[in-house]
């Protein structure tokens, strides 16, 4: 029996209520002491079209995606069709067998199937159809051994505002999915099991709301945005908790009034973001070279997805990252900055606010749908770590007109900034180059020190910021880098390939620009091969490294671009053929 | 403070503009009401677009902000939305505020924001040498356009009524009594303010001239029993053939965005950042 690891997968229909049912098994999963993982990859619509909800557990945190499904609960033949090729061998299928039958040629023999009519029990022995999914969360409570305690005070706690009538027919719903297992599967166990311990003191979230979290602890008190899948979350988060803490959000007309807006609202003295995804931030492109100039502080949240153009919103890629660093007219200085886990997600929504008005530039907050719409089990957040630095920033009393210079020329490039309402601060700030005071000049000496100025800031800004992490064995000869959503199925892949004999290390970026070039030297120094694994087809990042570590024959690209986030093994596969070491790993 | 006189608000940055551009009656009309309503200049944020209206915000001064094509009405509602207290005026032509910026113009109308929009329409593009604007007649013959303009022209004023403006006017350069008054009143007024102006360019227009203004221009309030609290006889003012509509065109009083987004009294600006431990640690247990 396989215990304490378990990928489940709910698959039917677009707005059947899975996505709820899902939650409520990740719930249980936490309460039960387990770490989790989860994946919606659902169609980019609002009813129909086949969708599903990966619940991972184990007792290992920070995971993403396993190798393979364990539990594939189906309310349809398509989600059979679909993913019974992602199944692990010796997992199994629960199947609503009310309307389809499964044809021969889909019926695995390697894989335990429980065909159950759920639809069918939901009518007529409970009289709502609506409740199948509950149903089904009972066959899998049974199944593998969810603790039934636990199971029946979650659904009482989803569904209790929808009144006791409710509460009463899901509750009803959960034991005849027990009741069904136990009359008809009791000799055909699954072959897994759940041990619960004690969930502690531990939260499940979704990359999205530590974001917006992190930034509201930071001081965000302005928000500008658009709806787009998938940064709509922060957006929403935001509306809901900042105007008690006297902030505003805005839903703009579009991108380009959502990033113009949050320059405002920065320029006026508050800590100021907005959150987007790829067709977004090509709109914003423009007005981000303005923040770069005006050296306003603003905090873009680049919520990736796979494009180009509409793509497919909400399916993740990595393929925005030369967009943020080289994307615009013109040279302005710059911060890309990627999380990656939910925990980092809050850390670093926290560090872009110092760094962007400490440096006075904007900073992207890159994350990705695998990422930033996936709940993740993780300690509570340590608030006493959080700091707000405003760096050199007048925001009373008044300075002298006539002495005071908005973009004076400083050290590290950084002007004391003096926000509109300050007696004698009064300037323009004009897109336009200007000089030291503001005035609009092509004055070609003055051009060259603006520029000079501003540039500077990369440098200067290094020590603080997010640094690099070092997993695996640092001086084995296998070296891996990657960020963002990647993190955790690369670590599970190091730590796989570890426990088979096979040495990596693996360095995750946390900052893409400015880029760490010493750090990548250092790294790469004495590899014998180097794989950059990254979620696009060109090697965006791969060509980065390559920039600045010269030739390197034994730098090889593991990438995906499919839309969906890597499992460990299409990660440990390549290291490990390319490498020419070990055996083929086992599906895990 | 003291109070201040029209000089007061003037930089020393020399003018762009063309002698006897329109320009120079709008930044001079818009000093005076400054002064007039006795503002003090770090009071005042001034947000304008891109082109030769745009220039002005290197004029005026005040808290400039001189930005991307067609942004300045974002720009301006946030700094607004950021901190109430301050005086928030935008200003650009009519290619910044009819063409690119269209769908800003819309939308900063409809959310009412408590700030005044001068629009300065020249009917033409000066900075990039003379193409038809979106206010160009038909058949306007500019570089682009050498057999005349295809397009028809846009009537921002209705517009901006038919996405429920709280306060319309038109005013003409070359009449500033009438400008400062209508740019006092706009700044007056509690919320969205919009003050289309005639402003000839006297370079590449050659068509609506000074002349021609005085002689297309009409005071809205000569029209017997003309009444700026109706939006229908506003609407029909502006969409009628005849002469061109001067004066406060509509003016109603509804709720401003920030009343009814519920900022907090105190600016935005200059709230606490710190939203406190156990208000934080309350969000963070709802994911327990």
């Amino acid at each position: 029996m396989i215990l304490n690891s378990l990928e489940v997968m709910f698959g039917g229909q677009a707005g059947d209520g899975s996505l709820t049912t899902g939650d409520l098994i990740a719930g249980v999963f936490k309460r039960m002491g387990l770490e989790v993982y989860t994946y919606k990859d659902f169609p980019s619509r609002i009813r129909g079209g086949h969708t599903n909800y990966v619940i991972r557990a184990g007792e290992r945190a920070n995971l993403g995606m396993a190798d393979a499904v364990d539990a594939l609960v189906a309310f349809d033949l398509e989600a059979v069709q679909a993913h019974i090729d992602e199944m692990r061998p010796g997992g199994f299928v629960v199947f609503d067998s009310t309307d389809e039958a499964i044809p021969d040629e889909l019926r695995r023999g390697d894989v335990t199937w429980y065909e159950i009519p759920l639809a069918k029990i939901a009518k007529e022995d409970l009289g709502l159809a609506l409740v199948r999914n509950t149903i089904s969360l009972g066959v899998l409570g049974a199944l593998v051994g969810m603790d039934p305690g636990i199971v029946r005070a979650d659904v009482r706690a989803v569904y209790r505002r929808k009144g006791d009538k409710v509460v009463d027919v899901n509750l009803r719903a959960v034991d005849a999915g027990e009741l069904y297992v136990r009359e008809h599967f009791a000799g055909r166990p699954s072959g897994y099991g759940l041990v619960a311990s004690d969930d502690g003191d531990r939260l499940i979230m979704m990359g999205n709301d530590a974001i917006a979290y992190g930034a509201l602890a930071a001081g965000c008190r302005f928000m500008a945005g658009y709806p787009i899948t998938p940064a709509t979350d922060i957006l929403e988060w935001m509306s809901k908790e900042m105007p008690r803490f006297g902030g505003v959000v805005v839903q703009a007309e579009d991108e380009l009034a959502a990033i113009t807006m949050t320059l405002g609202a920065a320029f006026t003295g508050v800590r100021a973001m907005t959150a987007t995804s790829g067709p977004g931030q090509a709109l914003m492109t423009e007005a981000i070279g303005l923040a770069g100039v005006l050296e306003i502080p603003v905090v873009v949240v680049e919520c990736a997805r796979a494009g180009p153009s509409t793509g497919m919103p909400t399916k993740t890629e990595q393929s925005n990252l030369n967009h943020l660093i080289y994307g615009g007219h013109g040279e302005i200085p710059r911060v890309v900055i990627a999380p990656g886990t939910v925990a980092e997600s809050f850390e670093l929504a926290v560090a872009a606010f110092n760094l962007a008005e400490r440096w006075q530039l904007p900073v992207f907050l890159l994350t990705e749908q695998a990422l930033c719409q996936s709940k993740a089990t993780l300690p509570p957040f340590d608030l006493d770590a959080v700091r707000i630095d405003r760096g050199s920033l007048i925001d009373d009393g008044e300075v002298t007109f006539g002495e005071y210079k908005r973009f004076a020329f400083t050290g590290d490039g950084v002007s004391p900034r003096v926000i509109p309402g300050v007696p004698g601060g009064m300037h323009l700030a004009a897109g336009s180059e200007h000089n030291d005071a503001g005035v609009i000049t092509e004055n070609a000496r003055n051009r060259s020190r603006m520029m000079e100025k501003r540039m500077h800031k990369l440098d200067a800004m290094r020590d603080e910021l997010p640094k690099a992490v070092l997993h695996g064995v640092a001086d084995a000869d296998l070296a891996v880098v990657g960020y963002g959503a990647n993190t955790g199925p690369i670590r599970e892949a190091v730590e796989r390939l570890a426990n088979g004999g096979i040495l990596t290390r693996f360095l995750q970026l946390r900052t893409l620009w400015p880029f760490p070039d010493e750090v990548i030297r250092d790294f790469v120094r004495g590899a014998q091969h180097v794989f950059v694994v990254e979620n696009n087809y060109t090697g965006q990042l791969e060509r980065l490294i390559r920039s600045v570590v010269g030739p390197l024959d034994a730098l090889h690209g593991v990438r995906k671009y499919d839309g969906r986030p890597f499992r460990p093994i299409e990660i440990i596969e390549p290291i490990r053929r390319i490498a020419a070491v070990g055996e083929p790993a086992e599906i895990i | 403070m003291a109070m201040l006189t029209a000089k007061d608000f003037a930089t020393a940055t020399p003018s762009w503009w063309c002698p006897g551009c329109g320009d120079y009656g709008v930044l001079s009309a818009l000093k005076s009401a400054l002064a007039e309503l006795g503002k003090q200049p770090h009071e005042v944020a001034f947000v304008s677009g891109i082109g030769c209206s745009g220039k002005i915000s290197g004029y005026l001064h005040s808290y400039a902000f001189h930005g991307v094509h067609g942004r300045a009405l974002p720009v301006a509602t946030a700094v607004k939305l950021a901190n109430r207290d301050l005086t928030v005026i935008a200003a650009g032509g009519d290619g910044d505020g009819y063409a690119i910026g269209a769908g800003h113009f819309v939308h900063a109308v409809r959310r009412n924001p408590d700030i005044t929009y001068i629009v300065m329409d020249n009917q033409t593009y000066g900075l990039t040498k003379g193409q038809s604007s979106p206010t160009s007649a038909n058949g306007y013959v500019a570089s682009v356009s050498p057999n005349g303009n295809p397009d028809n022209p846009i009537n921002g004023l209705a517009l901006a009524l038919a996405a429920g403006a709280s306060f319309v006017a038109r005013g003409f350069s070359a009449q500033p009594k009438q400008l400062v008054a209508l740019i006092k009143a706009a700044i007056e007024h509690r919320g969205f303010s919009i003050v289309e102006v005639m402003s000839p360019c006297v370079t590449y227009n050659k068509v609506n001239t000074y002349a021609w203004f005085k002689e297309h221009v009409a005071d809205a309030s000569a029209q017997d029993g003309y009444a700026p609290e109706d939006r229908v006889a506003a609407f029909a003012a502006l969409v009628r053939e005849g002469p061109i509509p001067l004066g406060i065109l509509f003016q109603e009083q509804k709720p401003t965005f920030e009343e009814r987004a519920g900022l907090p009294a105190q600016p935005v600006a200059h709230v606490d950042l710190h939203a406190g431990r156990a208000a934080l640690a309350s969000l963070q247990a709802a994911y327990r």
